[in-house]
């Protein structure tokens, strides 16, 4: 396995293989990585087309906002947003956008869970949507809402899912045509699957791992509240936890490192320097948790869809769910 | 409210804020907010020889929720003295801004009552002190 890392003297990213011994600047090992990656990640890279756009191991599930366009009158394409602001979509979106809200559409109003699968099914249907139907996700927040989506479409077995890269920033930024009018589609039938939950992490299955050398572990919350400087997420004073801190062994990685300032995602070869510098290799059996489980849900999308990750589950009980359990093992 | 009404009622609001602005010879204005979620609203506010409310405005940057609630708090509190201003409920607040749909960013709904009335209840102490 490639071992990489910084030091205070030498904050340059640097790499060597344990059987050479010798370390190498990170620019040199770029190249050579490729090979080592597809082993680990179990895909062909270079023939998913490494030299065409970002570059990333499932290239098929991000689109751009020209891809988008061309697309909007087609039927086989349904273009959902889910924002982080509740009222956006109401302000404008881009034609024919369904919105989902969190808060009412995908959520079980009694325990916390999300709906089941019938009722996933339901909500398909009644979107218009068949089990053929390419969806492509955008939202507000660099797609943080957008990439949570994604999640738990996966888990219900929906097969053409794909994010629109920059999401509504990139798309308003680009002056792009946008309106208030709310589609209507007719109901259509839709068969849903028992929810696949391999990406999906319960208390449990962290508590049972806190040792394993195999094991992974990423806080993609802000520093502040990684450290337990916070109990929660600025503006969100409900989503908070009786505790402050970490889940020991976790690395702090925020969601947001993975984004470009203008709300696309990195190029692939920065999303891996910024994984492999902290010894999360594909390699590994990968959990991500932030506090409700959608910020973590935009890092499984960068591991799982974008760098093939093939052991990544996101832990959506989170820190409210962590934080507030008795005795259960805290760091600072 | 439901939510559907919510909504049409903060959009309103948003999209045609009431006393969005600067104010001359404010007695209070300050700034409150979330530079961390880019939430950062100013509160103006004057107040006549009556002791009553006689202008008021906000001006800043945020989500449509912070934005929508600060006009609907420049309405609400026409003609309030600073005791009443002071006693404002933000319960009260976020039930009328239709609670469902504001939960979800409660800190947002109420930045601008709180700003004021941290300025006003500032604005109170000299006022009483200057009395006594």
């Amino acid at each position: 396995m490639l071992l990489c890392g910084t030091s205070t003297a030498s904050p340059a990213l640097m790499c060597f293989w344990p059987n050479e011994d010798v370390w190498h600047s990170w620019e040199k090992f770029k190249d050579d990585i490729q090979e080592d990656w597809e082993t680990m990640t179990g895909t062909d890279t270079v023939s998913l087309g490494m030299s065409a756009g970002a570059g990333y191991v499932h290239p098929e599930v991000v689109v751009g906002t020209d891809w988008v366009e061309a697309m909007l009158d087609e039927p086989t394409v349904r273009l959902i947003e889910a924002d982080e602001d509740v009222l956006l979509y109401e302000l404008g979106h881009i034609p024919g956008a369904i919105k989902l809200d969190w808060h009412k559409d995908v959520q079980n109003r009694l325990e916390r869970d999300f709906i089941d699968q019938q009722s996933f099914a339901r909500l398909m249907s009644r979107w218009g949507i068949t089990n053929d139907t390419t969806i492509v996700f955008y939202g507000d927040k660099s797609n943080w809402y957008a990439c949570y989506a994604f999640w738990l479409f996966s888990m219900y077995g929906h097969q053409k899912l794909k994010i629109l890269n920059g999401g509504r920033a990139k798309w308003e930024a680009e002056q792009r045509w946008m309106t208030a009018e709310v589609p209507y589609f007719d109901a259509t039938p839709y068969y849903a699957q028992p929810a696949n939950e391999a990406g999906r992490a319960y208390r449990d299955d962290v508590a049972l791992g806190l040792k394993s050398p195999g094991r992974g572990l990423i806080d993609v919350r802000s520093p502040q509240e990684y450290s337990g400087e916070l109990a929660h997420m600025a503006n969100y004073p409900q989503e908070g936890a009786l505790r402050s801190g970490h889940i020991p062994g976790a690395k702090n990685i925020p969601w947001v490192t993975a984004t470009n300032e203008d709300d696309t995602f990195k190029p692939v070869d920065e999303l891996r320097r910024i994984y492999v510098a902290r010894d999360l290799t594909p390699d590994k059996d990968v959990i991500v948790y932030c506090r409700i489980g959608e910020r973590s849900a935009h890092t499984w999308f960068v591991l799982t869809q974008l760098l093939g990750y093939p052991r990544v589950r996101n832990y959506d009980g989170s820190w409210t769910e962590w934080g507030n359990v008795v005795r259960a093992p805290i760091e600072k | 409210m439901d939510r559907q009404e919510a909504i049409d009622f903060l959009l309103d609001h948003y999209e045609n804020p009431r006393n969005r602005g600067e104010l001359d010879h404010p007695d209070v204005s300050l700034s409150g907010g979330n530079p961390g979620c880019a939430d950062v609203i100013t509160m103006n506010a004057r107040f006549g020889k009556d002791g009553k409310l006689e202008a008021i405005s906000w001006d800043g940057e945020g989500c449509t929720i912070s934005r929508a609630a600060a006009s609907y708090v420049t309405e609400i509190v026409q003609g309030m003295t600073p005791e009443e201003i002071e006693a404002m409920s933000f319960e009260d607040l976020i039930n009328e801004l239709g609670r469902e749909l504001v939960m979800t960013r409660p800190t947002c709904a109420t930045l601008a009552l709180g700003t004021l009335k941290k300025g006003v209840h500032e604005y109170h102490m000299h006022i009483r002190a200057a009395q006594e």
